[in-house]
């Protein structure tokens, strides 16, 4: 030690334990975005829920009142309803399209390639315009039920988007069709993944197309029917662009749901603590179903 | 999953697929065709599909009326804003991730990943109030921002799983042929990275592009980009018919180019590389 110069040592010392440290220098920056933009601006609003901010936020805080007072609010029912209705239907519907799809077009279909992007266009494209699109497609005056009854089917009806009552399932056929193609495509990596050796032996042993499916391939899809689920489910309660395009929450408060709740009761009704509160929920519900899913991941990944 | 299939069954299938297709483009198909109409022969009952006088008068009257094109540049401003400056802070981070990888960097991973599935309803406040204190309400720098942090996990995250993929035996052969930190990012490394970046800079662009939440709630006038114009234009009843179509057309026109080349990228971010 004695022996070597020190200012070569302390030279290259200096080198390695910046070899060290770098790459936790240049991880900081995004780290430190995170921390502060997600869990920061996240504890400032759990904070402003306790508060009895109104138009403008205020530190005085109230307890549980706003959650008591949300949930007394008839359309925080309305769009926890909605939300049911909505996510269970969209969440079920979509993987069965997309599963269906997916079979589909692994039979080698011609043009493959030319349909895929295409089956992909409307999770790609912005919902504002596809909302705006189906919007006119659903109006009974200018759309469907205009075109079928001039065509020759008097009787066609098809008014649902103008009715309060039908109105929310309008927008489950928009996010539906929005949606299948992209669960298609990870249907399809699934079943590209499936080993061919132990589908050519069921075969010889002699499964029916239908036996393979049932005992063989769905069961090995299991992943991703788990993706499909998280990521539809977090869409599902994400889910504002759609309904502002195609029925801003109208007719009434027919289709408002939880981020459209919010939107309102912020913004239209000066109701932050309220609006605050009703965040809160819907990032509780996200994360009840992502820190399974994501906990699970991380131990398979180990 | 490759099986023998009979002729007939394939030409069925495909048939049905093909018409599946069909129905999933018609309302984009749609939505294009009646940009071209008059505005007479787009609302025309029964409608007319392909055989109507083409024109391109709607896209000169969106222009004029409502200066279309600011839209459109604050839409590539905002979308291109906000993807190079989240390369330009995420490169390092994955970088950092993939190579130089610790014990906690799974973890670190999944809860960046995590911030990105929460709702945005969550930090709206926060955001929107501290562009009121700083005077940036509908202000383009602060939405490309907002935009940026909105998409860094993702783009931290796709970009990880790129640089993953290059294999770890290059570094080392480029390190017992004495090749420094320096030499060994901008030769080796450098080269390799690019087309996970480009795919990642383009998975991104569509993203911001289409974002809508943000772009609605913090900008009125001089900051909208195309999805804010498109959403305030009014109602489809009336005159507009084959406007808002023209308008929607050249919002969603280069999606459809860039779509049909990172149809790959866009499964793989959209499901956050569970599906490569």
């Amino acid at each position: 030690m004695a022996a070597t110069d020190p200012m070569l040592d302390s030279g290259a010392d200096f080198r390695t334990r910046l070899q060290n440290w770098l790459p936790k220098i240049v991880l900081a920056p995004s780290f430190a975005v995170m921390v502060i933009f997600v869990y920061g601006f996240i504890a400032f609003t759990i904070y402003l829920s306790f508060t009895d901010s109104r138009m403008l936020p205020s530190y005085d805080l109230v307890g549980w009142q706003n959650y008591e007072r949300l949930f007394r609010v008839r359309q925080w029912d309305t769009a926890l309803v909605n939300l049911g209705i909505f996510a269970g239907l969209y969440i079920v519907i979509s993987t069965i399209i997309g599963l269906l799809l997916a079979i589909f077009l692994d039979q080698k279909i011609r043009g493959e390639g030319f349909l895929r992007p295409i089956f992909l266009y409307p999770m790609a494209l912005s919902f504002i315009v596809t909302g705006t699109a189906w919007k006119w497609i659903l109006d009974p005056a200018i759309g469907l039920e205009v075109t079928m009854q001039r065509w020759g089917w008097e009787s066609f009806q098809f008014d649902w988007i103008k009715d309060s009552e039908m109105a929310i399932y309008t927008i489950v056929i928009a996010a539906v069709w929005q949606s299948s193609g992209f669960v298609m495509a990870m249907f399809l990596a699934g079943l590209r993944g499936i080993d061919n050796e132990i589908l050519k032996a069921a075969q010889m042993d002699g499964a029916s197309n239908f036996q393979m499916y049932r005992r063989i391939i769905l069961p090995q899809l299991r992943p991703a029917f788990l993706s499909a689920f998280v990521i539809l489910s977090h869409l599902a309660i994400k889910s504002y662009d759609l309904v502002v395009a195609m029925t801003d929450g109208g007719p009434g408060t027919s289709t408002w749901l939880p981020a459209l709740f919010m939107y309102e009761y912020t913004f239209t009704r000066n109701q932050m603590g309220i609006g605050a509160s009703s965040a809160v929920i819907m990032l509780m519900t996200i994360a009840a179903i992502m820190v399974p899913y994501l906990y699970a991941e991380l131990r398979e990944q180990k | 999953m490759a099986r023998a299939v009979t002729t007939q069954r394939k030409a069925i299938n495909t048939a049905i697929a093909w018409i599946v297709g069909l129905l999933i483009f018609f309302p984009i198909l749609w939505t294009i065709l009646t940009s071209f109409k008059t505005e007479a022969e787009a609302i025309a009952n029964p409608p007319v599909f392909l055989f109507f006088d083409w024109t391109l008068e709607n896209y000169g009257v969106v222009q004029e009326r409502s200066n279309y094109m600011r839209f459109l540049w604050n839409s590539v401003f905002l979308a291109g804003g906000s993807t190079l400056l989240g390369i330009i802070i995420a490169v390092p981070a994955a970088w950092s991730m993939a190579f130089v990888p610790s014990k906690r960097t799974k973890d670190i991973l999944l809860w960046m990943l995590s911030t990105k599935m929460l709702p945005a309803v969550g930090v709206l406040y926060p955001i929107y109030l501290l562009c009121i204190r700083l005077g940036v309400l509908d202000n383009r720098f602060a939405l490309v921002v907002v935009l940026m942090l909105i998409n860094l996990p993702i783009i931290v995250w796709m970009l990880y799983t790129y640089f993953k993929e290059i294999p770890g035996e290059i570094l080392e052969a480029a390190r017992m042929d004495g090749a420094g930190l320096k030499e060994e990012l901008l030769y080796v490394l450098t080269p390799m990275a690019v087309p996970g970046i480009a795919s990642t800079i383009l998975l991104n662009f569509i993203l911001a592009w289409n974002e809508a939440f943000w772009t609605l709630n913090l900008t009125s006038v001089d900051a909208a980009p195309l999805t804010a114009f498109i959403a305030s234009y009014s109602s489809p009843e009336g005159l507009f018919f084959a406007k808002l179509s023209a308008a929607s057309t050249m919002a969603i026109a280069p999606i459809l180019i860039l779509g049909w080349f990172s149809q790959k990228q866009l499964v793989r971010g959209l499901t956050f590389g569970a599906v490569k």
